[in-house]
C-alpha cells in the first residue's frame, strides 16, 4: 500500500483534499465491484490498477517524465492515441465520473452543464487528480459546445492544444482532419523533441489497433448467452484502457478473454434480460447505472457508446507505404466513430439497431448524462429506429448524484418487467 | 463470496509476489483496495480466506515477502 505523498506533494496536489477523495474509493469499490458473485479471476489485474489508480501509474508516469517523456492528457475518443504514442508520450483519458469534483467545477462553469465537464474542470482547479497534475499539455477538441468553452478556462491552468474537429462527414471534411492531425503531430513533435516517422507512427498503429482487437474480442465474448462477464467488470476494462500501459492492459485484456472462452462451455443460461446501453459516455469511476441495472434481473451485453465500441471499433488500416498515406488511414479511422456531435449522425443510429441483433439483447436503455444536448436530441432518432424494428427502450437522463438513484432503479425495474 | 480477511503489504510489488505464489498453489484470493478502517495509505491488499491462512504464513515465510499484517474486519 506504498505511500505516494511525496510524489503527490512534487505534483502539487492539494493533498488534503485529495485525501477524502480517496477515502471514498475502497468502499464504494468493495460495494460495488467485489460483491459481485462469480467473477473471473483475470479481473484482479483491474482490481489492482484500480487499487494503485493513484499510486502505481502515477509513479511510472513520474519516472517516463524524469526520463525527459511528456505526458498529455484528453478527454475524446476522437483524438488519435497513435499521434501521441509515436512520439514516445503517453497518452492519459481524464474525462472526469466523480461526483466529488463538481462543486469545484461549479466555481467557474455554470451549473446547467454536462457534469463530465463540470467533473474534469474541477478535478484541474482542486489540484486532487494526480493524472491531470502529471500532465504537460491538454487536448481538447471541437465537439459539444460545452467543451469547446471549456478549453479556454483550462488554458489558464495548463497548456490545451484544441483540435478543430468537423461537424459533417463529407470528403472534404476528412481532408480538414487530416490537417489537424498534421498539426497536432507538429505541436507534438515541438513538445517532445521527438519526430515522428513513418515506422513510428506505422508501430503506435499496430499497438493501438492490438488494443482494439482484444477489446473487441471480449465484447464478442459478450455475445455468449449468458454472458461470460458483467456489463460493470467490462465498464471497467473500457475505462482502465483510458490511462493503463496499452502493452500491458492489452495483454492483460487477452488473458482474461482466454479465460472467458474456457468458461463459457460450462455456463447455464440464466433468465436475466440481455441490456444494451447507449449514450454519453462513463468516465472512472461513473458506475452507477450498471450498478443500478445489474443489482435487477438483467445483464449489460454491450455498450454503445464512448467507454464502450465506438472506443475500439474500426481499425487503422495498416497498408500505408508512407506516412503521407497513414495519415490518411487514421483519419479514416477516426471520423468513422459515430458521435452526436455531427450532423447528420445516421451511422450511430445504424450501429445500434446492429448490435441489438449481434448481442441478442431485450432491451436499450438510453443513457443521457445530463444537459448534454446532442445525445439527448438525438434520442428521436433512435427511439424512431428502434420501434420499427420492436425494440423496446428506456430513456434515463441523470448526473453523478445518487440523489435519482432510487427512482431510477424503480423505472428500470417496470422496464425489465415490461419487455 | 470471500470472507473479509486481509494481507497489506509496504508495497504493491510485495502484494503482486504474494499473488503469483497462492495462484500458483490454487489458493483463493482476490487483490482490493486497502480498506480505510485497516490503513489511510492507499494502494493494493490480498483477501483471502481463514482456512488458507496458515499455508499462506508459510508461502509468506518461505519467500521472504515483506507483509505489513494480517487483518479482519468485522461484517
Ligand atoms: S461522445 Fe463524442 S465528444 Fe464525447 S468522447 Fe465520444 S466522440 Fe468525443
Ligand atoms: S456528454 Fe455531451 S455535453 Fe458532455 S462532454 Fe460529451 S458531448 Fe459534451
Amino acid at each position: 500500500m506504498g505511500d505516494y505523498r511525496k510524489l503527490w506533494s512534487d505534483l502539487k496536489m492539494d493533498l488534503e483534499k485529495h485525501d477524502v477523495l480517496c477515502s471514498v474509493l475502497p468502499e464504494l469499490y468493495s460495494n460495488v465491484y467485489l460483491s459481485q458473485e462469480n467473477r473471473p479471476d483475470g479481473m484482479n489485474y483491474f482490481n489492482f490498477v484500480v487499487s494503485e489508480v493513484h499510486g502505481l501509474r502515477i509513479e511510472e508516469l513520474d519516472n517516463h517524465k524524469k526520463q525527459g517523456g511528456k505526458v498529455l492528457g484528453t478527454f475524446c475518443v476522437y483524438v488519435p492515441d497513435e499521434v501521441i504514442l509515436a512520439a514516445n508520450a503517453i497518452g492519459v483519458g481524464l474525462c472526469g465520473g466523480s461526483q466529488f469534483w463538481i462543486e469545484d467545477g461549479e466555481k467557474v462553469l455554470p451549473r446547467n452543464l454536462c457534469p463530465l465537464i463540470k467533473a474534469f474542470v474541477g478535478a484541474k482547479i482542486s489540484a486532487t487528480c494526480p493524472y491531470f497534475q502529471s500532465c504537460d499539455m491538454l487536448v481538447g477538441e471541437t465537439t459539444c459546445d460545452g467543451k469547446k468553452k471549456a478549453w479556454e478556462i483550462l488554458n489558464d491552468y495548463v497548456p490545451v492544444h484544441v483540435m478543430e474537429l468537423p461537424q459533417k462527414k463529407r470528403e472534404k471534411n476528412i481532408e480538414d482532419w487530416k490537417l489537424e492531425i498534421k498539426d497536432f503531430i507538429n505541436v507534438v513533435e515541438e513538445l517532445t523533441g521527438n519526430k515522428i516517422t513513418f515506422e513510428n507512427l506505422m508501430n503506435a498503429v499496430k499497438i493501438c489497433n492490438n488494443k482494439r482487437q482484444a477489446l473487441k474480442r471480449l465484447y464478442n465474448l459478450r455475445k455468449n448467452m449468458p454472458s461470460p462477464i458483467s456489463g460493470l467488470d467490462s465498464l471497467l476494462i473500457s475505462q482502465i484502457a483510458f490511462y493503463d500501459d496499452p502493452l500491458r492492459f492489452t495483454q492483460k485484456v487477452n488473458e482474461l478473454c482466454d479465460e472467458l472462452e474456457g468458461k463459457i462451455k460450462s455456463l447455464k443460461p440464466n433468465n436475466k434480460k440481455r441490456i444494451m446501453i447507449t449514450g454519453t459516455p462513463m468516465a472512472i469511476p461513473n458506475w452507477k447505472m450498471h450498478s443500478i441495472i445489474e443489482s435487477l434481473n438483467a445483464e449489460i451485453v454491450v455498450e454503445e457508446t464512448c467507454t464502450g465500441t465506438r472506443y475500439f471499433e474500426n481499425f487503422v488500416r495498416e497498408d500505408a507505404q508512407n506516412i503521407e498515406e497513414l495519415i490518411d488511414n487514421i483519419a479514416r479511422r477516426y471520423m468513422g466513430v459515430n458521435c452526436s456531435c455531427f450532423t447528420p449522425n445516421t451511422g450511430r443510429v445504424e450501429d445500434i439497431t446492429k448490435y441489438a441483433k449481434e448481442y441478442n439483447v431485450d432491451g436499450v436503455i438510453y443513457y443521457n448524462l445530463s444537459f448534454c444536448q446532442t445525445y439527448s436530441i438525438e434520442y428521436k432518432k433512435v427511439e424512431d429506429a428502434l420501434r420499427k424494428e420492436n425494440i423496446p427502450l428506456l430513456f434515463v437522463e441523470t448526473d453523478y448524484s445518487e440523489e435519482d438513484s432510487g427512482q431510477i432503479k424503480t423505472r428500470v425495474e417496470a422496464f425489465l418487467e415490461m419487455i | 463470496m470471500i470472507e473479509k480477511n486481509y494481507i497489506l503489504f509496504p508495497s504493491y510489488n510485495h502484494g503482486l509476489a504474494l499473488e503469483s505464489l497462492l495462484k500458483q498453489n490454487k489458493i483463493q484470493y482476490i487483490i482490493s483496495p486497502t480498506p480505510r478502517q485497516l490503513s489511510v495509505c492507499c494502494g493494493i491488499s490480498i483477501m483471502y480466506n481463514k482456512k488458507d491462512e496458515d499455508l499462506i504464513k508459510k508461502l509468506i515465510d518461505e519467500n521472504k515477502i515483506d507483509i505489513l499484517g494480517f487483518y479482519t474486519l468485522e461484517r
